[in-house]
């Protein structure tokens, strides 16, 4: 089963923390224990909420904002898709994660090949 | 004991034996728990009128499993398990840890709390979800969808059927049991007010405790928290007076306390610190018993109890035990250096009724009245608690004489 851990963080907390060159360090670790399991399907880390630009629409029209979809204080700052066998495997994946200023949420993935 | 109470019993002893079995053979838990449903449902209709059957497990069984192979011809997406269900019926197995999934899976931390509530109480006490609405004073509509929307990401996010692997077990385990220890509270909190259900779910908490301890037997926090209800129980009498009003610790009459039940609960908890590094169970427990042993409220042995609560506080650093901790260093040091803790406390409990109750106790042992009487004031507004509130009420009465 497809699980996405997308990373939440908030950008200036994240950003600002002195630590960051060591978080890096173990995050690297972290996609390479996992790759090594063979349960990383893919990931990426994301750039600040602050680039981001949102479209919506407007009966049919395409409208482009800037910034995010939610006005929230926590953004999402990378995802990475892990192949588990149930949630309490995508669980002990995600508790392994180090920044523990982070927060993950854990999203099955659907599979249309099942249907 | 009544009907009903006798067809309690059945239930809660069948009934996690039956969904358990059922969901081995089929593989799915929704559809299992929804079958021993609607049979627990049949009997509620028929064994008030025809009698408990003989026997009543392989009653629940047969009709849980009729009622599958109906569903399953007219439904097209069951109908490969049908023959599971034809085959002649397998007797319900004993093995403990059946059970013991069921319990770990209905208790899962990716359910809410409701949800966990919710489903043990089906799933795994039998109760029908009428009565856990009338028990939670929701529409049962409500927790109908409540119970839906948990099985339906147990399917969906492929929450396992299993026993946490031994890395996970101590977590896991600790939130069963104190979401047992939750509705144990909620149970016998209401005892002494209006019976707002008339299920003793007091009674199912400490059934399902004691089951764990059969299923767990190693487990030293299941023994702990069974000798910690179990002291509870044997003070049962003395909490509340005949007109059902609470009756403070300090002014209870000890000789309608169950010594021998005490000393009993004291061996379980013995027999637990033998086992195994203390818990936050086992130290609660041990709090309980150094009151229930002192022979009066002022041969209660408090450095003791401050000793337990300081390690609790080091084991489970909350506000709520730190709250604790400074009603027993009262007696220890004195209500100053109660009430400076207490103080500290203020910001993170402001929303809790009996930080302000405390509070209210503490101000009026300085004399501190007009305090005393708003801080109980804001006590009142915080509970629902009907028996609180009548003990609050009369406090507040008192100050102002």
């Amino acid at each position: 089963m497809k699980y996405m851990l997308m990373f939440m963080r908030s950008d200036e907390s994240f950003l600002g923390d002195p630590q960051l060159e060591a978080q890096y360090a173990a995050i690297g670790r972290w996609f390479g224990e996992l790759g090594q399991a063979g349960k990383y399907l893919q990931g990426d880390e994301l750039q600040p909420a602050h680039n981001a630009t949102t479209v919506r629409w407007d009966s049919d029209s395409a409208v482009v904002t800037d910034g995010p979809f939610m006005e929230a204080k926590e953004h999402i700052a990378g995802y990475a898709v892990v192949d588990a066998a149930d949630l309490d495997e995508a669980i002990a994946i995600a508790s392994r994660w180090p920044a523990h200023g982070h927060a993950v949420e854990i999203r099955p993935v659907i599979d249309h090949d099942q249907h | 004991m009544s009907t009903e109470g006798a067809i309690a019993a059945v239930f809660r002893e069948e009934a996690s034996r039956i969904c358990s079995s059922l969901v081995r053979q089929l593989g799915d838990f929704d559809l299992a728990e929804d079958l021993v449903q609607d049979a627990l449902v049949t009997a509620l209709e028929r064994w008030p009128r025809d009698g408990i059957p003989a026997k009543p497990g392989a009653w629940l069984l047969q009709t849980a499993r009729n009622r599958g192979i109906d569903m399953m011809r007219r439904d097209a997406r069951y109908r490969e398990k049908l023959h599971i269900l034809a085959r002649e019926p397998e007797p319900a197995r004993r093995e403990p840890d059946e059970r013991l999934r069921l319990i770990f899976t209905c208790c899962h931390p990716a359910l809410g709390r409701e949800a966990q509530v919710a489903l043990t109480l089906r799933a795994v006490l039998g109760m029908t979800t009428a009565e856990i609405a009338h028990a939670f004073l929701v529409p049962e509509a409500t927790m109908a969808q409540r119970i839906v929307r948990a099985k339906r990401k147990i399917v969906e996010a492929k929450i396992p059927y299993r026993v946490p692997d031994a890395q996970a077990l101590s977590a896991r385990l600790h939130q069963v049991l104190t979401l047992l220890y939750l509705l144990y509270n909620e149970a016998y909190l209401s005892s002494g007010a209006t019976h707002v259900t008339d299920r003793d779910l007091a009674a199912d908490a400490l059934w399902l405790c004691k089951l764990l301890t059969r299923l767990m037997p190693a487990q030293p926090e299941v023994l702990s928290l069974l000798a910690l209800m179990r002291l509870h129980e044997a003070r049962r009498e003395g909490r509340f007076d005949g007109s059902g009003r609470i009756v403070l610790l300090r002014d209870q009459d000890r000789a309608l306390w169950n010594r021998p039940r005490i000393r009993d609960a004291a061996a379980l908890i013995e027999r637990a610190r033998r086992m195994g590094r203390p818990g936050p169970f086992w130290l609660q427990a041990s709090i309980a018993a150094c009151h229930a042993e002192a022979a009066t409220f002022d041969d209660t042995d408090w450095p003791q109890v401050l000793a337990l609560y300081g390690a609790l506080a080091q084991l489970v650093p909350t506000p709520v035990v730190r709250l604790n901790r400074a009603i027993a260093l009262k007696h220890v040091a004195g209500p100053a250096a109660a009430l400076e803790e207490v103080e500290q406390l203020s910001e993170s409990l402001h929303r809790y009724h009996l930080f302000h109750a405390t509070r209210a106790e503490l101000l009026r042992e300085f004399g501190r009245l007009d305090e005393a009487a708003a801080a109980d004031a804001r006590a009142l507004e915080l509970t629902d608690n009907q028996a609180e509130r009548e003990l609050l009420r009369q406090r507040l009465a008192e100050d102002s004489r």
